[in-house]
């Protein structure tokens, strides 16, 4: 967190207290209310004078707390190291807030999202369909508003396996279906995709004319579970079960939002040893993502000889926390005891990350300037700068397509403000330039583990804290393998969260694939989608399912 | 050319697979294996119950038997160590144990059945005898009587001194 | 069950809605450092070539419609590993509105379509490691004796409280003070003994 000097913060309150009330909630996020009419100006001024970009927008449901539905969008000042949030009121009896998506296209599918859980409507949106729930979800039940519980099971119907084949809430184009175009559907169960999800790609010939996306087959009700039934030191449990490559990343976002927003300091210790088992991560997800883009690409070898080189990465997560993938380290303040690093084990793990960087770069330059690999990801898959910030994509991909960005060097947390590393950025945009990026993180992520084991403090592993004040707003950001990731946290009453949201890099990303995919031809649609490196169940983290019965029906089941 | 130099590596390297199950493999001290419940240390106070995280212990009472039965369903523990973290007896511990497959769901429960204690005054069971046992131990003398009779009657009990005190 | 699967076995991987990290401990089992294809075990692209689902996940109320589709296309006799404690039992959601909660109770869906139900081979653990599910598969195939057994503990009922005699004269001592009914007191007395 980055602390400013007061008359920089004065003159950035002076400029936006123009369109509304402003307020500091922690030291590095801003709130602005009652905006009103001045919404598009201030949008336009945090964008082009401030280099911000949008982030995600968030619903809650405030009518216990102050009799309204609450709708916040969250800005980034990257440079500056600072959190914007702007707040829309909407009144139960009329629930319609003003949209943003004619100006920031990157808002469509969050909007979508808070129309389907909370049930407050966006006027202007331009294409307000169902993005999570069902096609025959009843229209007037929201399953994130205060007054639906959590485990109400709905009976299952006996149309069940009558499957709805083609996304009929999209509206298509009418200049692209002129002419007669035949659909490709790939998915939900396909054997190049790991994931259930259901593209359907509209072709000529072989050419790919445009393509659309239905998913959300994941969603398992992880925010209504953490807001009724876990106390705050269960969340980074389940938080961690969100995705099982980058769950690390997302419970360490979560335990900074709450201690962002309670005021906690962690002792630095901990931060050390969080970095460390974060940095591990990166590495185990990099190599498995080229791995699975060399099978992709028809190249097995690739494949087998990464996952391979990954073994070494895994056995020492093994030795380190206990298991290969889900660490259950973190704890709100600190970390566990029983993940404490000790002495020994220090000469062990450098010898590891010795043998594997030497194993590695024996490899990886011979495959990747094979002419196979070459001719098929160079000039493929483009994503133009500006289409990039347009849509506001994040992590590797944006770096691949020109932009410079890493939460870790212009918003460090954890130990990241006292290492030294490069951030890897390239401008051509295509398959070839995301393999390249990821592959000099890797060489990154092994340099940065070694100068934090040299320089291990000796404090103790947890902040003491008598308890957690209420209704206070936090934001933990995280650089997942994949992106940037961001955790929103208001905390509540009776040891519970009152509302979390866990944006993952995905959602920002996904939204760019039919860019990637108009005019390419249909046997390159699996390498461009992959190199995205999506990660479908980071995406489809909130439940919403039921049946259309015509009346709500409660089944408490055991 | 460069395919070849790969396979030249490869074939330099060697056979890389481990030689399970036919041999054991070697897990680290850390290894967060299976939990295991001590019947001799358990007392059956709940405090597992409220700190697992996806209700994999569970806390049933067979009130005409006088038992209360600590449950463990291993299908859904996620092996996070809470339980060890919290029980204040140091009754459960994960063990090094990975190969837990079976065949039938009966398999993968442990159940610990302990007798219940019976309020003198009104009959009902509503503590474990071992509990009662080890708070005993811990007490002075001139409070232990409290602990013997039930919260319901304590309070009747608490309510008749004050009402008599104050006469 | 050994009989039937004397020489391989061919496995379906099917995702239900899991997270994704047992799906890579599976596909992890095939990398050479395990290399579960000594045993003629394969993964296959279509449910209707497979004599064995690995199924993942607590079975999500979207992706239900296409796993039951999914089953019925493979032919009997048919196994089911089910991976993982989201599959085995529905993790920690399971009693989420959106998740049925494990394969038990996507048995009593088939049961009432009139689907025979599946031998079953459950391997717990988040992920479980790629050894504990060639182990598991394995066990279907009759290779390797099953370790794991239920155990169940029932105290014995000699185990008395005893309390020593002064303790009873204390707790008298106390309770004659507190000015409660004689017949209580001795109620008390005598009981704890």
């Amino acid at each position: 967190m980055q602390q400013f000097s007061d008359s920089k913060i004065g003159d950035l309150l002076k400029k936006l207290g123009v369109f509304g009330t402003t307020s500091i909630v922690t030291p590095n996020t801003i709130l602005i209310n009652n905006v009103d009419d001045k919404l598009y100006d201030l949008c336009r001024l945090l964008i082009e004078e401030l280099d911000a970009y949008y982030s995600t927008s968030i619903g809650v449901d405030e009518r216990p707390l102050n009799g309204s539905f609450a709708v916040y969008h969250v800005f980034v000042a990257d440079k500056l190291g600072l959190y914007i949030l702007v707040r829309l009121e909407a009144s139960p009896s009329h629930p319609i807030v003003k949209s943003i998506t004619p100006i920031i296209p990157g808002a469509d599918w969050a909007e979508r999202e808070v129309m389907d859980m909370i049930g407050v409507k966006f006027a202007g949106h331009p294409r307000p369909y169902r993005l999570i729930l069902p096609y025959d979800w009843p229209s007037n039940i929201y399953p994130l508003r205060k007054d639906f519980d959590y485990n109400d099971k709905y009976p299952i119907k006996d149309k069940i396996d009558k499957v709805i084949h083609g996304s009929t809430e999209y509206v298509v184009d009418k200049e692209v279906l002129e002419e007669e175009y035949t659909a490709v559907p790939i998915g939900p169960y396909h054997p190049a995709l790991h994931e259930p999800e259901y593209f359907e790609v509209y072709v000529d010939g072989e050419k790919i004319v445009d393509a659309r996306y239905k998913g959300f087959f994941i969603h398992r009700g992880i925010e209504k579970i953490a807001e009724t039934r876990l106390t705050y030191d269960q969340v980074p449990f389940i938080a961690e079960r969100i995705c099982g490559i980058c769950g690390f990343t997302h419970s360490t976002a979560y335990c900074l939002a709450v201690e962002n927003a309670a005021g906690i300091n962690v002792p630095e210790r901990a931060n050390y040893i969080r970095s460390i088992l974060l940095e591990i991560e990166r590495i185990h997800s990099h190599l498995l993502w080229m791995g699975v883009a060399f099978h992709l690409l028809g190249y097995d070898t690739g494949f087998m000889i990464m996952w391979r080189i990954r073994e070494k990465i895994m056995d020492l997560a093994e030795e380190l926390t206990g298991n290969r993938k889900t660490y259950g380290a973190n704890i709100v303040g600190g970390i566990r005891k029983r993940f404490d690093i000790s002495e020994e084990k220090i000469p062990y793990i450098k010898r590891l990350l010795n043998s594997v960087k030497e194993e590695y770069l024996k490899y990886i330059d011979k495959i990747v300037s094979m002419t196979e690999i070459r001719k098929r990801t160079r000039e493929v898959g483009i994503l133009t700068h500006e289409d990039a910030k347009k849509y506001s994509v994040l992590g590797p991909h944006a770096r691949a397509s020109g932009i410079n960005t890493d939460v870790r060097k212009y918003r460090p947390y954890a130990a990241y403000s006292e290492v030294d590393f490069k951030v890897p950025v390239r401008d051509e945009g295509d398959v070839y330039a995301r393999i390249i990026v990821r592959h000099e993180e890797v060489l990154e992520s092994i340099s940065i583990i070694s100068q934090l084991l040299d320089n291990l403090p000796k404090t103790p592993l947890r902040a003491e804290f008598d308890f957690i004040p209420e209704k206070r707003i936090g934001i933990g950001c995280t650089e997942a393998p994949r992106g940037e990731d961001l955790h929103f946290v208001i905390t509540g009453y009776g040891n519970k969260v009152y509302r979390w949201r866990p944006r993952a890099p995905s959602y920002n990303n996904l939204a760019s694939v039919p860019l990637m995919l108009r005019g390419e031809k249909l046997a390159d649609a699996p390498i461009i989608i992959a190199s995205i490196d999506p990660c479908f169940s980071c995406t489809d983290h909130v439940v919403v399912i039921d049946i259309k019965t015509g009346r709500r029906r409660k089944l408490v089941s055991r | 050319m460069n395919r070849f130099r790969i396979l030249l590596q490869n074939i330099k390297r060697g056979v890389v697979t481990e030689k399970y199950p036919l041999e054991p493999i070697r897990v680290p001290e850390s290894f967060r294996g299976k939990p295991v419940i001590d019947v001799d240390k358990c007392v059956g106070c709940g405090a597992c119950v409220n700190a697992c995280p996806p209700n994999a212990l569970t806390l049933e009472e067979d009130l005409n038997e006088g038992i209360r039965y600590i449950k463990l369903f291993i299908g859904r523990c996620i092996y996070c160590g809470r339980c060890e973290e919290v029980c204040p007896f140091d009754a459960i511990h994960l063990t090094k144990e990975f190969e837990l497959a079976t065949t039938s769901k009966d398999d993968l429960y442990q159940i610990v059945g302990l007798r219940m204690y019976k309020c003198p005054i009104c009959g009902k069971p509503y503590t474990t005898i071992r509990l009662v046992k080890k708070v005993i131990d811990k007490l002075p003398p001139e409070e232990r009587s409290l602990v013997l009779i039930c919260p319901d009657c304590r309070e009747k009990i608490t309510a008749a001194n004050r009402s008599f005190a104050r006469r | 069950m050994s009989s039937l699967y004397r020489k391989s076995l061919w496995v379906f991987h099917l995702n239900t809605g899991s997270c994704n990290g047992c799906d890579i401990e599976v596909l992890n089992a095939f990398t050479p450092a395990q290399d579960a294809e000594r045993f003629g075990v394969k993964l296959v692209g279509s449910p209707r070539h497979a004599d064995a689902i690995a199924l993942t996940g607590p079975i999500t109320r979207e992706a239900l419609p296409r796993v039951i589709r999914a089953l019925q296309a493979v032919p009997e006799p048919k196994i089911v590993v089910a991976i993982g404690s989201c599959a085995c039992g529905g993790g920690i959601w399971h009693d989420s509105y959106s998740v049925l909660g494990g394969v038990e109770k996507l048995y009593e869906i088939l049961e009432k379509k009139g689907i025979k139900r599946p031998i079953t081979v459950f391997v717990p653990g988040c992920p479980p490691k790629p050894e504990a599910i060639l182990y598991g598969i394995l066990l279907a195939r009759g290779m390797v004796k099953q370790k794991q057994k239920g155990r169940i503990y029932v105290e014995s009922e000699s185990a008395e409280l005893m309390i020593s005699k002064d303790l009873i004269e204390s707790v008298k001592e106390q309770v004659m003070s507190s000015k409660i009914s004689r017949k209580q007191v001795e109620k008390i007395t005598s009981i704890v003994r």
